[in-house]
C-alpha cells in the first residue's frame, strides 16, 4: 500500500502535510487487562452465590447441600465444641502430624533413592522398576495389605501416606541429579573433591530446586491419601471427621471438612513456594 | 620444578572411528604459559581434559614429574568457558570451595578467599551472589577459585571465550598478572590468535582430522608485558603483526581454501 492510496482512502489530499505523519500501523487501543486473580475471585464469588441462592430457594434439600451460613456456623461450632470427641483443631493437628511424619519419612527414603537412581546405573536398575510398580497403584488398593501386615495403628496410616509420597520425591530428585551440569562436577573434581564431596557439595545443592518441586507434588499426593488412611480405626483427623459425619448424614460437617482440607492444602502450597524462593533464589537465574 | 608432560597422547572416544587426538606431545613447566590453538575439531579441549585427568587417554602417557595422572586433582585446577561456579554460594564461598574441601577453618578460609578476590581485582564483592555478577566478574571468581586450590598448573579451557572484546582485553592483563604473581604453569586453550600471542610463552598449533600437533612457536610478547611494556604498544609493534601472520598461516595450513 502506498502513502497516496492510504491518504486517499481516508478522503484526504496528499498535499496535506500532516497526512504523511500518520503512521502506517497505528498503535492499537490498549485492551483492558483483567488479571487472572480478579477472574478467580469473581468465579469463587459466583460459585458461592449460586450455592447460597440454591440453599435459600430450597432447590436442594439441606441434607444434600447445606447453606453456606450453616457450614460457617458449623465451622464455628466444631472449632469450639468439637465433633466426635475432638475439636476441629485436634482433628487438624492429627491430620497434619500424619502428613508431616510421612513427608519426613518420604524425604529420608526418597532423596537417597533418587540420588542412587540419578548417579549410578546399578541404583537405577534396582529402584526404577520398584518405583514404576508402586507409582500407579491407588493407595486404597494397598491399604488392606498394610493393615494386615502392620495392624490398624498410627504406623499403618503414616506408611500409606509415605508410600504415596515416595515416588514423586524420588523421581524429582533423580531428574534433578541427572540435570546437574557435567562442567560443575568436573570443576569440583579438579579442585580436589572426592566422589562423596561431589555428591554433598555439588549434586545435592544443584538438585535442590527439583527436590523441592518433588516435595510440593508429594504433599498434594499425601493429602489425597490422607482421607483413605483415616478410613480405618482412626479416632481423630479431618478424613475421619468427614467420614463419621457422612455416616450420620451431617452434611454441613462434611462440606466444612472438605473446605478446611482445601484451605490447608492451599496454605501448604503457598508456604513451600515461599521456602523455595528463600532456599533456591538462584533457580531460573543462572 | 614441576613438569606436566603429555607424551604421544591419543584419545579416541567411544563409538567414534577416528581418534580425536593422535600422538600429541606437550610439555608445561612452572612459569610456562602454553597456549593451544587450532581450528575447531583439532582436539585442543580433549588434550586439556587429558591434562586435567577428566579424560583418560587411549594411548600415550600423562605425567607430573614422572607420576602418571589417573584422576582430576587440585594440583591441576581447571577454569572452564562457562565459569561452572556454584550459584548457591557467594563469590567468597565459591573461591573458598577448595579450602572447604580440605577442612580449612572458616576464618582462615575467608581471609585467603578475600586475598584471592583482591588479586583478581574483585575486592569488596565477596558477599555478592553469582547471578549478580557480570560475565567478566564471574570468570575472575572462577580464576580465584582455581588459584585457591594452590595448583601447580592452571588449565584454562577458553576462559575468555564468552566475554565481549573489551572485557576480554582487560582479563588478558589480569591473567598475565596472576601468572606472574603465582608462578604456576599455565596450559590454555583458545581460538583467539591475538590472544595466543599476547599470553603465551609457547604456542602449540593443532590441526584437525585427527587432532595432532603441527607447529610450536616460542614467543616473548607476554614477557615484554611483564617487563612493563603496555599491551597496546606490543600489539602495535610490527613484529607482533608479523607473528600474527605466521601463526594464522600455520593454523590454516593445509586447509582447502
Amino acid at each position: 500500500m502506498t502513502f497516496s492510496s492510504y491518504a486517499e482512502r481516508r478522503g484526504r489530499k496528499l498535499d496535506e502535510v500532516h497526512v504523511l505523519s500518520v503512521p502506517l500501523s497505528r498503535p492499537r487501543r490498549t485492551r483492558v487487562i483483567v488479571s487472572a486473580r480478579v477472574v478467580s475471585a469473581v468465579t469463587i464469588l459466583v460459585v458461592l452465590a449460586v450455592w447460597a441462592l440454591s440453599a435459600r430457594l430450597q432447590l436442594v434439600s439441606p441434607v444434600f447441600l447445606p447453606s453456606p451460613v450453616a457450614v460457617w456456623s458449623k465451622f464455628i461450632a466444631v472449632a469450639s465444641d468439637g465433633f466426635v470427641d475432638a475439636t476441629l483443631l485436634q482433628h487438624i493437628a492429627a491430620s497434619l502430624w500424619r502428613v508431616f511424619a510421612a513427608l519426613v519419612a518420604a524425604v529420608l527414603v526418597g532423596v537417597p533413592v533418587g540420588l542412587a537412581i540419578g548417579i549410578s546405573t546399578v541404583g537405577r536398575g534396582i529402584f526404577d522398576p520398584l518405583l514404576e510398580f508402586l507409582r500407579p497403584i491407588p493407595p486404597l488398593a494397598y491399604l488392606p495389605l498394610i493393615i494386615i501386615w502392620f495392624g490398624i495403628g498410627e504406623p499403618s496410616k503414616i506408611l500409606v501416606i509415605t508410600i504415596a509420597m515416595l515416588a514423586p520425591v524420588a523421581l524429582s530428585t533423580a531428574s534433578g541429579v541427572r540435570g546437574v551440569s557435567q562442567e560443575r562436577i568436573n570443576a569440583a573434581l579438579s579442585l580436589g573433591a572426592t566422589g562423596g564431596q561431589v555428591v554433598w557439595h555439588v549434586i545435592l545443592p544443584s538438585a535442590l530446586p527439583s527436590i523441592l518441586t518433588g516435595l510440593r507434588i508429594a504433599l498434594g499426593a499425601g493429602w489425597s491419601t490422607l482421607v483413605a488412611a483415616e478410613l480405618v480405626a482412626a479416632t481423630r483427623g479431618l478424613g475421619f471427621m468427614i467420614q463419621s459425619a457422612a455416616q450420620f448424614l451431617v452434611t454441613d460437617v462434611v462440606v466444612m471438612g472438605i473446605l478446611v482440607i482445601a484451605a490447608i492444602a492451599f496454605a501448604l502450597e503457598f508456604t513451600i513456594r515461599r521456602i523455595e524462593r528463600a532456599l533456591v533464589p538462584w533457580a531460573g537465574r543462572e | 620444578m614441576p613438569r606436566l608432560v603429555l607424551d604421544q597422547v591419543s584419545v579416541r572416544y567411544d563409538g567414534q572411528t577416528r581418534p580425536a587426538v593422535e600422538r600429541a606431545s606437550i610439555e608445561v613447566a612452572s612459569g610456562d604459559f602454553v597456549v593451544l590453538v587450532g581450528r575447531s575439531g583439532c582436539g585442543k579441549s580433549s588434550l586439556l581434559n587429558v591434562a586435567a585427568g577428566l579424560v583418560t587417554p587411549t594411548g600415550g602417557s600423562v605425567t607430573v614429574d614422572g607420576t602418571p595422572i589417573i584422576a582430576p586433582g587440585a594440583d591441576r585446577a581447571v577454569v572452564f568457558q562457562n565459569d561452572a561456579l556454584f550459584p548457591w554460594l557467594t563469590a567468597r564461598e565459591n573461591v573458598a570451595f577448595a579450602l572447604r574441601l580440605r577442612g580449612v577453618r572458616p576464618s582462615e578460609r575467608e581471609r585467603r578467599a578475600d586475598a584471592l578476590l583482591a588479586l583478581v581485582k574483585l575486592e569488596g564483592s565477596g558477599d555478592r551472589r553469582i547471578w549478580e555478577l557480570s560475565g567478566g566478574m564471574r570468570q575472575r571468581v572462577g580464576l580465584a577459585r582455581a588459584l585457591a586450590a594452590e595448583p601447580q598448573f592452571l588449565l584454562l579451557d577458553e576462559p575468555l571465550g564468552a566475554l565481549d572484546a573489551l572485557t576480554r582485553e582487560r582479563m588478558q592483563t589480569t591473567l598475565l598478572d596472576i601468572w606472574k604473581e603465582s608462578g604456576v604453569g599455565v596450559l590454555m586453550v583458545t581460538h583467539g590468535i591475538e590472544e595466543a600471542l599476547v599470553l603465551g610463552t609457547r604456542i602449540v598449533v593443532l590441526a584437525p582430522g585427527p587432532g595432532r600437533v603441527v607447529r610450536a612457536f616460542e614467543t616473548g610478547f607476554s614477557r615484554r608485558y611483564l617487563a612493563g611494556e603496555p599491551l597496546r604498544d606490543i600489539k602495535a609493534d610490527s613484529v607482533f603483526a608479523a607473528a600474527r601472520g605466521e601463526l594464522t598461516d600455520a593454523i590454516f595450513e593445509g586447509e582447502a581454501a
